[in-house]
């Protein structure tokens, strides 16, 4: 069950980014929102109101496509407790988050859009020579939501949207065995995954300087069934890892409570506020059942137990010209890992972002939006004691430049 | 332009954690020397070769030194062409039972000549004096360096010295600046791994007399350094494995005990020195006071049953000629009035004493331990010495313990601490010595060396 279906959708490189939100959260689903810090609950943001509030879908005036994608370019920096000498640094692969959203007026009212677009993952490779490699040599965890969406206007003020989400992702762990042969022992895991869910928002704009809004987007369970493990290890002892072995595993992607406002003071500019709730509370432990006993155990189980986080977002968009618009933005997002539980899949501590973009409108139909953010995480030293993850200190940067097109019929 | 600007900050901006300090503190490492035994040579699976010396913790530290001033540490390394050394055993596979199967390496040796029990000639100088088999006893014994002596230190003797002792060639360093001490573990070992049938403990007056005269010597210019004790022996996996299965078997069948030949070679008396050992007194995680060495795993599956494996094995070993073998066993029998065709662990055919720690034998092991402990960190306190004390972390680490993701315990084999031989280190159990002596050491001297990764140092290897 290798995830071919997203080799064959994907061409096997635009895949999702590394977890530079919370956990392992993207928060990289519109380079115009990007640019504003990722508000995006409470203002209409065209195309891109299918993930951020389907209620403002209704809001949108014209047929329209959006596509988008950024770069994510991370690294870790690790350090053994002292007195120990021993440091890493994370040689992550560039991520690749994307959207895709289309919007279709069905009539005045009701308004029907697909969203498809990657609001988890992570992809962490610290290789197979940093002392922390019995926990990971390398995680890539991979979700895309197909969305199709309704959004209707109950009143020239106030819209409603609902989605349905159908996720589809994969999961691929590699980490070494404490057996020592003519090399180290490793195993790899890899299954596909998919699970479903809703995203659903109201949108209420009482004046032509205000406008708020909600939005709902529930748990998702990824589940892996069947999923392939690949062991090496010395001859002597490779009975105690059976060939053909597969593995079950689950992973909720929480769910997300967004409250936004917008404030319009003039009609250049636009300021949005949100406030998010991750529902990371659904996160209590990493486990893996297999199907035979390895290494004398039928699985593996390590505490997460995750608390649920609160991320502050605010941003501001001021039309220069009729053409050129100037964004920027900010947001502190808030770990949901506690202390004792980080890991070396996600070595999470509450994230600063800063971003700015712009946009330019190239004629009535074609506009494009650049967008770029900058995420620092604090420097984080933990026990590791309580999820079976590597003790140490972190430290989390991250870069991502976007780019994303709208095109209006 | 995005990918440029991108391309820039991915190469500038890494993220960065601020290094640890390192500094020597009030010690001084230009010249580091180490004088010990096997321990300090890097001896591990059975024997020493070029990667145990490699990995030795003296080699680890000096190459901690070496980051706060430290100057290079010359050891008597074999060549890469005789890098097996004095021979070693590995891992050669497991029995149908798990059972572990060694078999012995004897290519690329580093002997003077074929079959011979001497080593190739290493007369450059050296900082680390580590000699494996070397004990406290032996360290003013004229002739230790010749070719009657300690193979391992006639290697490094020259010749026109071979008169020399050990303490006389320790007392040649006048330079050396700071250096670590780890004697005493032969001077109970020997006895201990003998089953108390051969070896002596060390009589505690010519301990310490030995002992505070190699302080002294190491102390003369006003060199800093640390010294270890001695670890408690019966933690070793030497003692620790065997035991556990036989109690656990003789548990299972319902056996009250065995019978045990108890004593020294020679003092065998073949009518008293026969003892019933209770099943409930042998040691296990739940506690006893009788051990099983490691040399008796061949034959702890026999108890109960009609065998003379062991007399025949013993036989082969002490017999001159494969001719001879049948007229040693016989003698053997006759000498220990055993009879064969009993069950082992019958009074006719008692547990053979060198396979054996009773509780006698424990008590003298437990009881010299604690004496030349207690004199090793009464002669480093009164020099001003930091002390690793090796006795109470091996003691600490009986439960065992977990380190970045990797499970660690005394346990043979699958506690990755301890090499084939179930009483040397593995490199990674050396690995974690120096980084505990490190630890002492910026206590001691306010110092502040960096540990090493001890990932990067094997465990057993598995074939």
């Amino acid at each position: 069950m290798k995830s071919k279906i997203l080799a064959l959708l994907l061409g096997g490189t635009l895949l999702s980014g590394s977890a530079m939100a919370g956990g392992y959260q993207v928060n990289l689903a519109s380079q115009r929102q990007i640019g504003m810090g990722h508000t995006g609950t409470g203002i209409v943001t065209g195309n891109a109101s299918i993930f951020f509030n389907p209620g403002a879908m209704s809001q949108v005036r014209e047929n329209g496509v959006t596509i988008g994608a950024t770069g994510l370019i991370s690294k870790i920096a690790y350090r053994a407790p002292e007195p120990s000498g021993t440091e890493a640094m994370s040689d992550n692969p560039l991520g690749t988050p994307f959207n895709f959203y289309g919007t279709y007026k069905a009539d005045d009212l009701l308004t029907v859009g697909l969203g498809v677009y990657t609001p988890f993952g992570s992809s962490v490779n610290w290789g197979s020579d940093w002392n922390g490699r019995f926990g990971l040599n390398e995680l890539t965890l991979q979700a895309i939501f197909i969305q199709p969406t309704v959004s209707y206007q109950l009143t020239e003020k106030l819209g409603f949207g609902v989605g349905f989400v159908y996720a589809i992702g994969g999961v691929n762990l590699q980490r070494s065995i404490p057996l020592q042969g003519q090399e180290e022992g490793r195993v790899e895991l890899d299954g596909g995954a998919s699970g479903i869910g809703i995203n659903a928002g109201i949108f209420f704009k009482p004046s032509e300087k205000i406008s708020v809004g909600l939005s709902y987007r529930s748990k998702v369970d990824m589940k892996v069934e069947e999923g392939d493990t690949e062991f090496n290890a010395p001859a002597s002892v490779a009975g105690r890892f059976p060939a053909g072995t597969t593995f079950d595993a689950e992973l909720p992607l929480p769910s997300t409570v967004s409250i936004g406002v917008g404030i319009m003071p003039t009609e250049k500019l636009t300021i949005a506020i949100d406030v998010s709730r991750v529902g990371w509370s659904a996160y209590e432990k990493l486990r893996f059942d297999y199907s035979a006993n390895v290494n004398g155990a039928s699985f593996t189980e390590n505490a997460r137990n995750y608390d649920d986080a609160y991320i502050f977002r605010i941003g501001g968009e001021y039309k220069l010209t009729e053409a050129l618009n100037l964004r920027a933005g900010a947001y502190y997002d808030n770990t949901p890992v506690e202390d004792g539980y980080l890991t070396p899949e996600t070595p999470d501590a509450n994230a600063l972002g800063l971003s700015a973009g712009i946009g330019y409108t190239l004629s009535e139909k074609l506009s494009i939006d650049a967008s770029f953010l900058y995420i620092n995480k604090e420097e984080r030293t933990d026990l590791s004691n309580k999820s079976g993850g590597i003790a140490g200190t972190y430290k989390s940067v991250a870069y991502a430049p976007g780019i994303g097109l709208n095109y209006k019929f | 332009m995005l990918a440029l600007f991108a391309g820039v900050l991915l190469t500038s901006c890494d993220p960065e954690i601020d290094a640890p300090a390192s500094s020597a503190g009030s010690a001084d490492f230009t010249k580091y020397i180490a004088v010990g035994n096997s321990l300090t040579a890097g001896f591990s699976d059975n024997g020493l070769s070029l990667e145990g010396q490699v990995n030795s913790y003296p080699a680890i530290l000096a190459q901690q030194f070496k980051a706060i001033g430290g100057g290079d540490f010359a050891q008597p390394l074999f060549t890469e062409a005789q890098r097996n050394g004095s021979g070693y055993i590995r891992l050669a596979g497991f029995t149908a039972t798990g059972s572990p199967i060694t078999a012995p390496v004897t290519e690329n040796l580093a002997l003077r000549a074929p079959n011979s029990s001497l080593l190739t000639k290493y007369t450059e100088p050296v900082n680390n004096y580590g000699i494996p088999g070397i004990r406290v006893a032996d360290i003013n014994t004229p002739g230790y360096g010749s070719a009657a002596g300690n193979p391992y230190f006639e290697r490094i003797t020259p010749d026109a010295q071979a008169m020399q002792t050990y303490l006389q060639r320790v007392q040649q360093s006048t330079d050396h600046t700071f250096f670590s001490l780890w004697l005493g573990n032969n001077d109970i070992l020997g006895f201990a791994t003998a089953g108390g049938f051969a070896g002596a403990i060390t009589e505690t007056g010519t301990f310490n007399a030995n002992y505070s005269a190699m302080v002294d010597a190491l102390t003369a210019k006003g060199a800093k350094g640390i010294v270890a004790t001695i670890p408690d022996v019966t933690g070793v996996p030497f003692f620790t494995t065997v035991g556990p299965q036989v109690k656990a078997a003789l548990t299972a069948a319902k056996s009250a005990g065995f019978v045990a030949f108890t004593g020294s070679a020679t003092n065998v008396d073949n009518t008293k020195n026969r003892t019933l050992v209770p099943t409930a007194t042998i040691k296990d995680a739940t506690g006893g006071t009788v051990l099983f060495t490691l040399t008796g795993s061949a034959y702890a599956g026999l108890i109960g049953r009609p065998t003379g494996k062991y007399w025949k094995d013993l036989a082969k070993q002490q017999s001159p000629s494969p001719a001879a073998v049948n007229l040693v066993l016989a003698g053997l029998l006759s000498r220990y009035a055993i009879d064969t065709t009993k069950a082992l662990g019958a009074p006719e055919n008692p547990w053979p004493s060198a396979l054996i720690v009773d509780a006698t034998e424990l008590k003298a092991i437990e009881d010299a331990t604690k004496t030349f402990n207690d004199f090793i960190k009464a002669q480093a306190t009164a020099k001003s010495l930091a002390i690793f004390d090796a006795n109470a972390y091996f003691t600490s680490i009986q439960g065992g313990f977990s380190s970045y993701g990797v499970a660690y315990s005394p346990a043979f084999i699958t506690g990755n601490l301890f090499s084939l031989d179930g009483v040397h280190p593995t490199p990674r159990g050396y690995a974690f010595i120096a980084n505990e002596m490190i630890k002492s050491i910026n206590a001691k001297y306010s110092a502040k060396l960096q540990t090493v990764d001890e990932t990067q140092y094997r465990t057993v290897v598995f074939p």
